[in-house]
């Protein structure tokens, strides 16, 4: 049996599996499991259906620019909350186990588990993919500082007040009197 | 509406460790503690603002010093506990909002997935019902027989330091936006038991700095930006010269005007920052165009109070500033601009805290003849309702084609959608200025809408991760309707939103600009004798 045959089998079990271990990354994942509403629950489908559509390149092996979009989606997220930068990136890379751990449940399929060397070699490709986009995300984040910082709100926390201003000039002009 | 226990909620968690994140999050709640690290901490109260509010009358601001919420060592006041507990049986003594809050919450789960914390960080602790069982464990601990005579069985639990940094790591990961409340059946307002925790973090010396210098200075020179009397004016001044150059037409506001009919308030952030200053712009171009009889107050020179979200006496005294000034000018009653908790304390708390005043009218407005019967008690009348009413009688003329760049969407401002019901008027407004603009899905507008994440004073650029993640629930409903329908503006009617809502969107859906509302009817409005240029961008067009 064709490798990419057998998983296109497996798609939903494999898919479910991971949309699993990357929503129990969170400490209270169930809402995130169960919601459907897109606008609901932002996290949980945004992830699910970004995952969905990255495994469903990889069976199609498509081009690595068509996964920049389906990775924005989950990458973005992950990349302003409460993760190490490893932790943001782990599903990607887990989702080499989560192969494995499907196929190695059915006996026919075990012999496969020694065909995963291309799959493996573009789920890292993804991975890599991730990362860079992980990157360009941090660096939106401290660009929007930076752009606040510049716009002047800052002012808020250092405002000079004009009559302390005053009485320290006042303080000089008389010790220098 | 999920129905769900809170023990339950808080343990649905990994059958077993994720292999390549390795967390485990196993504990119960109340044993996980709070950890301080850079970027989900706001920075904390400068010693010498505090030390300044301190000093004023009938404010206090004790415990002032330098402290790092990383350290271990908080530098508590020796006798710390004592002062919580007196001030929480203080405050269930005063306010019997929170001593009902406090006992008739049946943790049905109704408001654990409509935070946007919650929904942005899924943590147990950013769920409402949860947050608020912070005080409510200590609550039941203390001031209930069973909790003090079975503790944690019933609920209770200690007051120990660790509690302490845990109240302030999560009263500050909640914006008082009160979309909880709306699906509470029992109507707890949560966002009081946050302002109830950020008071008695303060009794400590606890709070944070961007919350407590705009308020020093908007207690010192009347506005959060420190602005003096001449800068203010100045500020105002630059922006006629702007709308000169834009439009022909010359804008001539007075300052401090005595027996002027209107005295106009609005967020300091609207003279001085952009992309306030367009929303600006339009509230001046207007007036001008009816030929309005009012004035600003540099005094009263901001309409936001962030006494809201420190305590009780301070929202009073910055809130009291604005009738005093009223009373100076004599004005008959006040017009206020797009701004987001001001109207929270305007409809909720200014009536019983400075009100009611008996000395100004019903306002009227001079060019329909309708009186805002609504604002009978606070006198005084949102910028949006004023603006529909004069849509409807035909008193100004508007051109949508001037708008012809925008494709909008309305984001309803928390306070003033939830606070004061103002929900159609703005879409009103939108109808007659702009020719396109849609709505977000429906659960995620009018009374339902979903928060900027940054509001509360939570606007600093040191928690930015934080505001992202809490802002995904509104972007994410941006972008659909950007992708959608091609939405290329986000209109709204609060200045934090205008602030911080364009960096919400420079993070997720970068092809959307903020606008005010009164900077599109700035755009569209018609008035004789202009020699307007071709303003492709509207106000925001550079010539």
């Amino acid at each position: 049996m064709e490798l990419i045959e057998t998983l296109s089998n497996k798609k939903k079990e494999i898919l479910s599996l991971w949309i699993e271990r990357t929503l129990d990354s969170y400490a209270a994942p169930g809402f995130f499991k169960s919601s459907k509403d897109p606008f609901a629950n932002p996290v949980g489908v945004n992830i699910a259906s970004g995952l969905a559509n990255l495994l469903e390149l990889l069976l199609r092996k498509e081009e690595l620019q068509a996964y920049r979009k389906p990775l924005d989606q989950v990458v973005r997220i992950r990349a302003v909350q409460d993760f190490s930068p490893s932790q943001a990136m782990a599903p990607f890379l887990e989702l080499k186990w989560v192969v494995k751990q499907v196929l190695s449940g059915d006996k026919k399929m075990q012999p496969l588990l020694g065909m995963l060397d291309t799959l493996d070699c573009e789920i890292d490709r993804m991975a890599l993919m991730a990362f860079d986009i992980f990157s360009e995300c941090r660096e939106q984040l401290y660009r929007n500082r930076i752009r606040e910082l510049k716009s002047g709100s800052a002012i808020l926390t250092d405002a000079v007040c004009p009559s302390a201003m005053m009485r320290e000039e006042m303080k000089g002009i008389s010790k220098n009197t | 509406m999920a129905v769900v226990k809170v023990d339950k909620l808080a343990r649905s968690v990994a059958e077993g460790p994720s292999l390549m994140t390795g967390s485990i999050p196993t504990k119960d709640w109340m044993d996980v503690p709070a950890v301080f690290k850079p970027g989900n901490y706001a920075y904390p109260t400068k010693p010498e603002k505090l030390r300044y509010l301190d000093s004023q009358k009938g404010l206090s601001f004790p415990n002032a010093r330098e402290w790092n919420p990383e350290d271990d060592d908080w530098k508590l006041p020796e006798n710390w506990k004592e002062i919580i507990l007196k001030g929480l049986a203080d405050r269930l003594d005063r306010f019997r909002s929170l001593k009902i809050f406090m006992d008739c919450c049946v943790r049905c789960g109704a408001c654990a997935d409509k935070c946007h914390f919650f929904l942005g960080t899924g943590d147990p602790k950013n769920m409402p019902v949860l947050r608020a069982e912070l005080l409510r464990s200590v609550y039941r601990q203390e001031f209930t027989r069973a909790g003090k005579i079975l503790g944690k069985l019933a609920g209770g639990r200690e007051m120990t330091v660790g509690v302490l940094k845990e109240w302030f790591m999560y009263a500050y990961q909640c914006t008082e936006c009160r979309r909880c409340s709306v699906f509470c059946p029992y109507g707890i307002d949560t966002a009081e038991i946050t302002m109830m925790l950020r008071e008695l973090l303060h009794l400590v010396g606890i709070g944070i700095n961007w919350a407590m210098e705009p308020a020093s200075n908007s207690n010192r020179t009347g506005n959060h930006m420190g602005l003096t009397p001449q800068a203010f004016k100045g500020n105002v001044e630059f922006l006629c010269d702007d709308i000169e150059t834009l439009t022909g037409i010359r804008v001539n506001p007075t300052f401090n005007r005595k027996g002027a009919e209107i005295l106009f308030v609005t967020p300091s952030a609207d003279v001085f920052a952009e992309p306030g200053i367009f929303t600006c712009m339009g509230y001046l171009l207007l007036f001008e165009a009816i030929g309005l009889d009012y004035t600003w107050s540099t005094y009263a020179s901001e309409g936001g109070n962030f006494g809201l979200f420190t305590n009780t006496e301070l929202m009073k005294k910055l809130n009291g500033k604005i009738y005093a000034e009223a009373k100076r000018l004599g004005v008959k009653w006040i017009l206020g601009g797009e701004c987001g908790h001001m109207w929270r304390v305007l409809h909720q708390y200014m009536d019983t805290m400075n009100g009611p005043t008996d000395f100004m009218d019903i306002p009227r407005s001079p060019i329909t003849g309708t009186i805002f019967e609504n604002a009978r008690s606070t006198k005084m009348v949102h910028i949006s309702e004023f603006t529909a009413d004069l849509i409807k009688h035909g008193k100004i003329k508007l051109d949508k084609s001037r708008n012809a760049h925008v494709k909008a969407t309305f984001h309803d401002s928390c306070n003033p959608a939830r606070a004061m019901g103002l929900l159609d008027e703005p879409r009103y407004i939108l109808d007659n200025v702009v020719e396109n603009w849609v709505e977000m899905p429906e659960n995620t507008i009018r009374e339902k809408t979903f928060c900027c994440g940054s509001g509360t004073a939570l606007n600093t650029d040191e928690i930015m991760e934080i505001r992202m993640r809490s802002g995904l629930p509104r972007a994410n409903a941006v972008k659909h309707v950007h992708e959608k329908h091609g939405v290329n503006t986000l209109g709204c009617v609060c200045a934090i939103d205008r602030a911080t809502l364009t960096s919400l969107m420079n993070y997720w859906v970068p092809d959307v600009q903020v606008a005010g509302l009164s900077e599109l009817v700035g755009n569209a409005l018609v008035i004789e004798g202009e020699q307007r240029q071709e303003l492709t961008e509207g106000l925001r067009t550079l010539v």
